[in-house]
Parts: C-alpha cells; structure tokens; sequence
C-alpha cells in the first residue's frame, strides 16, 4: 500500500533539506518569481536545482509553486521560467492559473501539475473539470468537512491533497483582496499584508476581529488516510527550522505509526503535546467534524505568542560533546530534550556546558552563539538535531 | 457598449434604462446584497426587454451539484442570456450537459490577464468580468488581446472578500450581544471601512467607499468594452438618475462631458483604476 504523502514547506534551501531529512516524502518551495510568498526568502535557479538533486538522492520530490493571480505583465517571462525550472528538475508545479496548466500540461507532460489551494477547489465536479485538464492533484479548498472530503475523494479519479497543519485564511483562499484595499499590497500576488489579522473598530466597545486559530488534525490523520488522501500538507514557507522540524517529526511518527498499527492514544498524546508546544497560536480543526463557528476565532488581537522552547541547533556530535548553535536562554541544571531527524528524542538534565572556547559556562545566552554540552547518547546525534527546554530547574 | 446593472432592491429594477440586469439566484450566489428566487429570474425575464443574467457565484459544495445542474438546465431552457460563474462546476456541467447557455467568468479577483481570458474563451466561455484590482491599462491590454467580450464595472461598492465563516455571528456571541446581519468596521491605520453582510453561506465584504469610474467610460466606450456594470448598493437614492444618464451619455457617444462633471459628486476614489498594487515589499536575501 502506497503511504500518504507528507508534503513540508520550505522557505530556503537549509529548511528543504531540514524538512526532508525530519520525514517530509516531498517539499514545496517558491521560485523567486510567481510564488505567492514573494516576501519570503525565494530559491534562485541554482538553488532550486541544488534542493531537487538532494531531494532526488533521499527518494523524494520537490513542487514548485506557481500559484499567483497572473496579470499581463506576469504572463511575459512565465513561459521561459518554466523551462528553466523543468530544466532543475522539479517534480510538480502547484498552479491556480488554468492557463498556466495548459501551457506546462502540452509542454512538459512528464510534469506534475497540482491544482493549488487558491482555486479554493470545494466539490467533486469541479475537480472533474480539471481531471480533464490535465491536473494530476486538486489541494482542496480549508473549507471542508470530512464527509465531502470523503466524497470528492470518492469520485475523483486524480490525487486529493488536503492542509493538515498551520495558519489559516479567514475567506476562501483567492475570494480576498483586503488586503490590496487596505495597504495597497496584492493578495493574490505573494503581497498578502494579512489583513484578517488586523483589528477593525466598530461603534460597538469592542473591536472587531477575524483571525483564525491555526489547523492542526493530528487527531484525525488516520481518518484522512482511510478516506483516501493523498497527500498532506503543512503550511508555513516563512516558518523557523525549529517549528518544521517539530512538525514535520511529529506528523511523520503518526504517520508512520499509523501503518505500522502502533499508534496508540499514549502516543498520540506525546505526539499532540509537541505540536501544541511548538505553536504559537491555539489549533482547530475547523470544519472537519463541524460547521466552523465562534471557537475557531480570536476576539482580541493577533493570539499569537512566543516560544521560548527552542534552545539549539546541532552542529556536530563527537566524542561525548555536542556542538550547538544557542537559540534561547537555559542553564545547567534544566531538563531539556534532543531530538533527531530519525525521530529519537532523548531527554537530559544539564550538567556540563561549555563556550566556543571550552570555557565551563553556567548559562547559554548568547543566541547564535556556538556552546558545547558534554553528555553521553547512545544514538547517533547527526547535524540538524534541535534542543528543546522540557523543564526549567526552577520551575 | 451596454450598460449592465445589479440592483439592490426588488421594487425598482430600472428595466427600461438600462441593456442588461444581474439576478443572483437565491442560494446559489455570493457577494450580492440582493437575491432572486427561480419565479422572479423567470418573471421578469419573461416581461422585461433588456437582457437578463444570472449570478451563480459561490463556492459550490457536492451537496449543491444536483441542484446546479437543474438550475443550470432551467435557465438554459429559459434562454437567459448569461451565467456569472466562479467555481469551475458550472463550466463542468455545461460541458457535460450540452448547454447552450452563455457564461461570463466572473472568479471576482482573479480576472486579470488576457491569456487566461482567451483560455477560458476556447473553453466556451464567452463573456469576463474583468478583476477590481488592475488598472484600466491592464483592462485595456486584456481588450486589444482578447475576442472574448469583456465587462468592467465601474461604479459601486466593491465586493472585495468572501468568507464561509459567520464572521457577524461570531462578533457578537463574544460580545454577548444580540447583532444583525451587518456591521460596518474599520482599518484604523488605512482608515479604509468595509460594510460586512452575513447570510446562511458566509459574510461578504464591501468597500465602504464608492468606486467612481464614470471618468473612465469613456475610454471604454472608445476600446470597444462590451458592457459596463454598475452596482446600486449603498446608492439607491440617485442609482436611478445615474443609470438613466448613464445610458444617455452612452447612446450620445461618451462625449458629453456635462455628464462626468455632474457625477463627479461620487466622489474621487477610482479604485485600482490608475493604481497598480505592489506585490514585493523586500528584495530577496
């Protein structure tokens, strides 16, 4: 039986090989062009091809957005850039624009082309119209319950992929220009200002608010699964490598779990308590199991908070020392917890912490700087593995 | 040049001023103030002269397929003379079903070059309207590269969002209040307001401030534009004068420049007419 797809964002090359080294079977990444994150750090050519041989060498598969709102100006240069992106060796194209579609599909049968999630796709006839098209994957509109998941699913003959985790929009996704009215920047060309997080006055005492707690369905990917998804998908290209690598682990040993029939209600619970210490804003499924109603928003502000969790990167591991980059503040004494892209997560309390010059320390708070713990792992701790705080010493 | 309306009530249609009218159908339409039900499309196609259109433009669920099939079917028998669409369903279903009827393409923001236009053209479609958020160069560009006929709306509140959710409903519960169905707020920074109306399908949004794009008919006119939409939301106390001039102006060639200097008490604000948005706000790196 073939596995799911888990389909992970990357914003820039480190966090596509991040992503795919956490367990993410394909990435989806920008170009510096016709990405509908044009203020995130987009791949050059270069770097496109670098990120689909790595992909390519693990087994895996790099899709390419291609997702704005095509004006006439945007049309001019399109064409040359797909060739030159097929050129990299990219698997999949994600496109709104049906044109676009036309044009790849006559030009590059051999490529993929998904059907993005701005076309807010929502019924199975629809889907049908681009089967005949061509499309080999529709990404369903946010906006679905389960049973018409299930069933366009049912009567489609081409890949269904659904959001599985991340922020959300608060109107369909492409049925929303506020943000082109309020700060002149276009929505539907990567400008996006994100304007249903903004808050709006009214006559009453209270302002208005819109925004959305974020997607999270870990508790119902097995469900997806048996309904026949193909593919899940993780939002967030301008994400921290720490959040994908949490993520992207966490979806992966449910995943995986899952097919190997030992994915227990413990588990789930360790595997839910990651993605909820990872966030920064509360979850929802929204209208998987329901109509979305009043809990699925916020009523005051943004609802986001920082994470603190997030200690450090591993640089290396040799010799009972492991060589880290330091995010945020611990100290000998805290229990905190590596985990590595093969899954395993070891937690210690801090006992011996040195700087770059092996001078003993006490405290890390020098963010980006290189310290040294000395701990012993059974395990091998590969470059990428992160440190996390589990306990405070004087919590 | 035809001048095509959406009005926003029932008593007062302007049948004899103007060429064309929009009906959104009742449960099947969006970002309208105003819905007919299948008796009234069907009457007042029946007893009016000018041509009729109907405005199908939701987001369609499967649950709603059957249904939009038998509409679609009616209104092809009725020989309306054209469908606002914006979910690919309906140009499914015509497919499918053989129909005859004339669609306009009507995705609301996403209307916005003319390769898309001549696709959908080779597809059946023989009518868009074109986006809100490009300018009238663009809109003259998609003109000159595209056979498909092309409608551009220039005056009214503009529809500028649609949410599934009961944004309204939901404002209130955490007020602990009782609410209508619609709620004027606003972007304090931009000091842009927006006027919310929630239904049954989800909450439309509408751009508190009038689109006055009666300076640009003219070039329309001139360009060869097949039709220009008016909405009458939030101008019900003078739409009717507006789209009787309006269509005077039109029949007198666009040339009476009495007409754009008695309008200019709409206001100055023209939209993305002459306005092109930006998209990229950093430099990559």
């Amino acid at each position: 039986m073939d596995k799911v797809e888990l389909l992970s964002p990357a914003g820039d090359l480190e966090r596509l090989k991040v992503t795919l080294l956490y367990g993410a079977d394909a990435v989806y990444i920008g170009g510096e062009k016709y990405s509908l994150r044009a203020n995130a750090n987009n791949f050059s050519l270069a770097e496109i091809r670098e990120g689909c041989l790595f992909a390519h060498k693990l087994g895996k598969r790099v899709h390419l957005t291609l997702n704005i709102v095509f004006h006439n100006e945007d049309m001019e240069e399109v064409e040359d850039y797909i060739h030159e992106v097929v050129d990299c060796g990219i698997d999949a194209f994600i496109v709104s624009d049906p044109f676009i579609i036309s044009y790849i599909k006559s030009h590059f049968p051999q490529v993929e082309v998904h059907l993005s999630t701005q076309n807010s796709t929502s019924n199975y006839k629809a889907v049908e119209y681009f089967q005949e098209e061509g499309v080999d994957r529709v990404v369903l509109a946010r906006e679905l319950s389960k049973k018409q998941i299930q069933e366009i699913v049912e009567k489609s003959k081409i890949d269904i992929e659904v959001f599985i985790h991340g922020a959300m929009c608060t109107c369909f996704s492409g049925r929303c220009a506020l943000s082109n009215y309020v700060t002149n920047r276009d929505a539907n060309r990567g400008g996006c200002a994100q304007v249903c997080r903004f808050q709006f006055q009214t006559t009453e005492e209270k302002d208005f608010t819109m925004a959305l707690k974020d997607m999270n369905m870990a508790e119902y990917i097995e469900d997806l699964i048996e309904i026949g998804v193909k593919s899940f998908k993780v939002e967030g290209r301008m994400r921290s490598l720490y959040y994908l690598a949490t993520v992207i682990g966490t979806y992966r040993a449910i995943i995986d779990s899952h097919y190997d029939h030992t994915l227990t209600e413990e588990k789930m619970k360790v595997f839910q308590e990651r993605l909820d210490r990872v966030a920064n804003r509360e979850t929802s499924t929204h209208y998987f199991m329901k109509k979305a109603d009043y809990t699925d928003q916020y009523y005051s502000g943004r609802g986001e908070l920082s994470n603190q969790d997030y200690l450090g990167q591993v640089i290396s591991y040799h010799d009972d020392l492991l060589k880290f980059y330091e995010r945020n503040y611990f100290e000998v004494g805290d229990l905190i917890e590596v985990f590595t892209p093969a899954g395993d997560h070891i937690s210690f309390v801090v006992s011996e912490l040195y700087d770059e010059k092996m001078n003993p320390e006490m405290v890390a708070r020098h963010p980006d700087q290189i310290y040294y713990l000395k701990q012993h792992f059974d395990v091998s701790i590969p470059e990428y593995s992160m440190l996390r705080i589990l306990k405070r010493k004087e919590d | 040049m035809k001048l095509l309306v959406e009005c926003s009530q029932k008593e007062q249609l302007y049948l004899d001023s103007i060429d064309g009218i929009i009906l959104p159908l009742e449960g099947f339409s969006v970002e309208s103030v105003l819905s007919f039900s299948m008796d009234e499309i069907k009457r007042i196609k029946r007893e009016s002269h000018c041509e009729v259109f109907v405005k199908l433009n939701k987001n369609f669920m499967n649950e709603d397929i059957e249904d939009l099939k038998n509409i679609l079917i009616e209104l092809d028998q009725l020989k309306i003379d054209g469908v606002f669409f914006y979910d690919l369903a309906v140009l499914q279903i015509k497919k499918e079903m053989h129909l005859m009827l004339p669609l306009i393409w009507n995705q609301t923001h996403m209307v916005n070059n003319m390769k898309t236009c001549n696709y959908y053209h080779s597809k059946g479609v023989e009518y868009a309207l074109v986006g809100k958020e490009i300018t009238l160069e663009e809109i003259h560009e998609i003109l000159e590269g595209t056979s498909m006929k092309i409608m551009v709306e220039v005056v009214s509140r503009p529809s500028v969002a649609f949410s599934k959710r009961s944004l309204i409903t939901n404002y209130y519960h955490d007020l602990q209040k009782e609410g209508g169905n619609s709620l004027t707020v606003t972007e304090g920074v931009s000091n842009r307001s927006f006027r919310l109306l929630e239904n049954e399908d989800g909450t439309s949004f509408f751009l508190d401030t009038i689109t006055n794009g009666v300076g640009v008919i003219q070039d329309l006119y001139r360009w060869k534009t097949s039709y220009i939409v008016m909405r009458e939301y939030g101008m019900e106390s003078f739409f009717g004068e507006l789209v009787h001039d309006t269509k005077d102006y039109i029949q007198k060639n666009c040339e009476d420049s009495s007409y754009v200097l008695k309008y200019q008490k709409l206001g100055d604000y023209t939209n993305f007419f002459f306005q092109k948005t930006i998209y990229r706000v950093k430099k990559n790196g």
